[in-house]
């Protein structure tokens, strides 16, 4: 598992090179990577539905507890195999919707990328990890929504994306962490067995609400939802790949991975339900509101997430099976839908619904991919959607104080699914037309074999329910609930209740299909409620941040450095003063102005130089004098350091000088002439606050002398030095060897202040440039 | 800024200070010395050809290598190929400059390329040690001695970096500010 990982990672950042090389050949070698892995997992497959979870560790920083675990029990591999299977016709579909892209190769790596994250996601056994390849999933989806990055509304839709699902991602991180702590352990198979501990915990509230935000931002559920119809900007194949069939199902598959863990209390139960009803409701509303094929799509989907989560939040048995159940159907169909309307996109140049028609004469594979998946998704009978749509009635008509709620909610849902599936599996395709729309280009093999090949799944799963379906679906549900499930798939449960509700739903959706120009007339109507919604907040709250950021920007960084280095230095004294105020030691004086008698000559002499240097600095009108001064009082501190036995810093010290003098008289006639710029009062400010550091300084070093130095490392340095550092100049063995790390660091902010000078005085800003 | 006497007097004062940073450089692990101080010897020295000569002139002087070239025929063998163009480009560099068929072609060594290459000397050395499963900047001497330089080991390599890098950000400090 950890191979097929780092395989996918490999060919991920090959894929430029390999469109280089192979040209529009490049979907071969990868389209075979998700395919091999898909191969390679089902091999896996006797052993998982067997009863055995596989588990693989990778060490990583053990001392952390943090290791690549690798986890496969039923629902890892039931999304394991969704990810692959669908990832290897994707990558075959982008092949030829992408045809002669120059960025092809780019697309491919950011598709992988995901692909390889995606999967790392639903194999990690520990927490930690599974986080990590959350946050890979949101940054490939914001580069891969950000793919068309010429257009305003992709950048948008791109940043939105990563805005929101990364604000989830930092919640989930906080909350798995919570978690963790309550469980002891951040490795998944042990936390599994936990879950009582950890619901019981005192964390278990905080860690919960930050998980469900993580889950409920990346899987647009009620009020994150508005960045999934936006996400649509991206290029077709990831709409379908990520955006309806794996990414956004990653906040179901968390919270599908932590029923056993967190789930079961009231709490849960509640939010899920609720969340994900006014999802369901609002998505299915939504898409009777739009024209636009991936618009509706989207929004039919963030309905079926909702559905999702409602069913994780009942939890009950037949709940979690119509979940697993559910979730094949909605890929399976949803995927090749979302194929299709691109398939229509790459053809007609148009995805608006009113303008397609009668396409089935000049598209017939599409057409019939489509028919397929339409009635999936209707719910008709010989298909996995139809399995999934009677478990899920099922389950919502369970005893409970809810019952008839739920059961309306996906009710609703399922009215205008079947809706949704007319408009698109009959209405663009088979509705007899006086015209059917024109093309622009014969369909492709290439586009529409995958969509085929995906609804045709979904109809030979329907139709064979026992056959590698059942126990797959099974051992999902079983890891979901932690105790052995025996359910069988069945196409005809016999004439019952159940039945008559599918009937009932299919009649009525046909009613809403008929009235659909009716209900996208009143789409208008709402606009006074979509300015309250999430979606304007986000802008809102987007622009406020912003213009709060320039503003903290323009009053901390005013752009003069003597302010700067003041706050500075005013910090610095304010941190001293105060920490020696609390519990610093007392100066003892006395004996030190006696030691003042004991100054040498030399000392003395030195002094005369510095201080006058320094007045005459202060009021010298020159830039040559001032410079020349400076150097005065360098070399007479470069003097200290020879007189008190340093010559290494002294050396340093003299160079710099010179250098310095050097550079300055090299600039000296460019610059202009010299003013007073500011009032004398604001000058004396500085002085003030200069003497006050100096008096700080003095004082700190007169008290750090009172006491004697007794210094460990001084007394290591002087011996090893030349034992283990090879060399007799302590300090520079100190530099080169036993504290190397520090000069390392030290010459890599010298190279970054080389490159910085170079950037502040050569790139110049043109005017209207943003700073 | 012309003034002939610092002219005249940096051009014979270039190689010495060169050689004395070097020296200063390989001194450094037993006596006050160092990379640091070394590479500030060695700037010193350009930073003062530029004042007299301006940056461009540094450059031409210093920082270009001029490589002679012809591209080569069908029927010649590659080394003997090879054999020509280091002839041309090492001994016969005078009177192979003017000859119709060479071609001329310059590489300029920018500084920020010995600022890099500096760090990568720097960085390289702590390597050697995680290479060989010790931690990062873990020191490794050889055992034998060689004049001027001493013992070669990581560290000193480690100080060759510092060297190359202080030499470079002084380079491109003075380069930046002198060629506005």
């Amino acid at each position: 598992m950890f191979l097929a990982i780092l395989a996918g990672f490999l060919l991920a950042f090959a894929a430029p090179m390999l469109y280089r090389w192979l040209g529009k050949w490049v979907y071969v070698p990868m389209a075979l990577l998700p395919l091999s892995i898909f191969i390679y997992l089902l091999t896996l497959a006797p052993a998982v539905l067997g009863g055995n979870n596989l588990g693989e560790v990778q060490q990583w920083a053990p001392s952390l507890n943090i290791n690549l675990h690798f986890f496969l029990d039923g629902l890892s591999l039931l999304f394991a195999l969704l990810i692959t299977g669908f990832g290897t016709l994707i990558m075959i579909y982008a092949g030829g919707y992408l045809k002669g892209h120059p960025l092809l190769g780019r697309f491919y790596l950011y598709l992988t990328l995901f692909m390889t994250a995606m999967l790392g996601l639903v194999l990690a056994g520990n927490i930690i990890s599974l986080f990590i390849f959350w946050e890979l999933t949101s940054i490939s989806s914001y580069l891969l929504i950000g793919f068309g990055h010429d257009k305003e509304t992709s950048r948008s839709s791109a940043l939105q994306a990563l805005l929101v699902t990364g604000l989830g991602g930092l919640a989930l991180m906080a909350g798995l962490i919570l978690v963790g702590m309550a469980g002891e352990t951040y490795t998944l198979s042990e936390l599994l067995e936990r879950g009582h501990v950890v619901t019981q915990h005192a964390l278990y509230l905080p860690a919960l609400v930050l998980i469900l935000l993580g889950a409920f931002t990346k899987s647009a559920q009620f009020p994150f939802h508005f960045w999934l119809p936006n996400a649509m900007a991206a290029p077709t194949p990831v709409s379908a790949y990520l955006h309806s069939a794996t990414m956004v199902k990653a906040g179901v598959y968390l919270l599908a991975r932590l029923t056993p863990v967190m789930g079961g209390t009231d709490e849960w139960q509640y939010t899920l339900m609720l969340i994900g009803g006014i999802t369901t409701i609002l998505g299915a509303l939504l898409a009777t509101q739009h024209v636009d094929l991936k618009a509706i799509l989207a929004y039919t989907t963030i309905s079926a997430l909702g559905l999702l989560v409602t069913m994780t939040g009942i939890g009950t048995a037949p709940a979690l099976e119509a979940m697993v159940v559910f979730l094949l159907a909605h890929a399976l169909y949803k995927g090749t839908f979302f194929l299709v309307a691109g398939n229509v996109d790459h053809a007609t140049g148009t995805r608006d619904l009113t303008q397609l028609t009668g396409l089935s004469g000049s598209m017939r594979f599409t057409a019939i991919a489509a028919l397929l998946a339409g009635m999936s998704m209707a719910g008709l009978l010989p298909f996995f959607g139809f399995i999934g749509k009677e478990l899920v009635y099922e389950a919502t008509l369970e005893e409970s104080p809810f019952r008839w709620m739920l059961f309306a909610v996906s009710f609703f849902s399922g009215m205008v699914f079947v809706a949704v599936a007319i408009a698109i599996g009959y209405g663009v395709f088979w509705r007899r037309a006086v015209k059917a729309t024109p093309l622009q280009h014969p369909d492709k093999a290439m586009l529409y074999l995958p969509p085929v090949i995906l609804a045709s799944t979904g109809l030979v799963f329907g139709l064979l329910p026992g056959f590698f379906v059942t126990p797959l679906l099974r051992r999902a549900a079983e890891a979901m609930l932690g105790v052995e499930q025996v359910f069988e798939l069945a196409l005809w449960h016999g004439f019952n209740l159940v039945l008559g509700l599918s009937l009932l739903t299919v009649a009525l959706g046909y009613v809403v299909y008929r009235f659909s120009n009716r209900l996208l007339s009143y789409a208008n109507r709402f606009n006074g409620i979509y300015r309250l919604g999430p979606a304007n907040l986000y802008q809102l709250s987007l622009k406020g941040f912003l213009a709060g950021a320039t503003k903290i920007t323009a009053a901390i960084q005013n752009g003069y450095l003597r302010s700067y280095i003041a706050a500075i230095i005013t910090a610095h004294i304010a941190l001293i003063v105060l920490s020696l105020w609390k519990d610093g030691p007392r100066l003892e004086l006395t004996n030190r102005l006696q030691e003042l008698s004991q100054l040498r000559m030399y000392e003395v002499v030195l002094l005369l130089m510095i201080v006058p240097a320094l007045i005459f600095l202060f009021k010298s009108r020159s830039r040559l004098t001032s410079i020349a001064v400076m150097g005065i009082i360098g070399y007479s501190m470069a003097l200290f350091y020879i007189l008190f036995g340093a010559p290494d810093v002294a050396a340093t010290q003299l160079l710099i000088e010179t250098l310095t003098v050097v550079i300055f008289v090299l600039i000296l006639h460019k610059l202009p002439a010299f003013r007073y710029l500011s009032h004398a009062s604001e000058r004396y400010k500085y002085v003030l606050l200069s003497l006050a550091f100096g008096a700080m300084m003095t004082y700190v070093i007169l008290i750090v002398k009172q006491y004697p130095l007794d210094s460990q490392l001084k007394a290591y340095y002087g011996e090893n030095s030349y034992l283990l550092g090879q060399g007799r100049n302590i300090v520079n063995v100190i530099l080169v060897d036993f504290r190397a790390l520090d000069t390392l660091g030290e010459i890599v902010v010298l190279a970054v202040a080389a490159i910085g000078i170079l950037a502040m005085l050569k790139l110049r800003m043109q005017k209207g440039d943003k700073p | 800024m012309k003034t002939v006497i610092l002219a005249v007097a940096i051009r014979i004062l270039i190689p010495i200070f060169i050689i004395f940073s070097v020296y200063t450089l390989f001194r450094g692990h037993n006596h006050p010395g160092g990379g640091f101080i070394g590479g500030l010897i060695g700037a010193i020295a350009f930073v003062f050809h530029t004042m007299t000569h301006g940056p461009q002139q540094t450059v031409d002087t210093f920082l270009k290598i001029n490589l002679y070239g012809y591209p080569r025929q069908p029927n010649q063998s590659r080394s003997l190929y090879l054999m020509r163009m280091m002839r041309v480009n090492v001994w016969r560099r005078r009177k192979m400059a003017h000859h119709p068929e060479i071609k001329e072609r310059m590489i300029r060594v920018e500084p920020i390329y010995i600022i890099a290459t500096g760090l990568l000397l720097a960085a390289g050395s702590g390597v050697v040690g995680l290479v060989f499963g010790q931690p990062f900047m873990h020191a490794y001497w050889a055992d034998f001695y060689i004049p001027i330089i001493g013992k070669p080991g990581t560290p000193i390599l480690f100080d060759i970096g510092v060297y190359l890098l202080v030499i470079g950000v002084v380079l491109k400090i003075t380069f930046v500010m002198s060629e506005e």
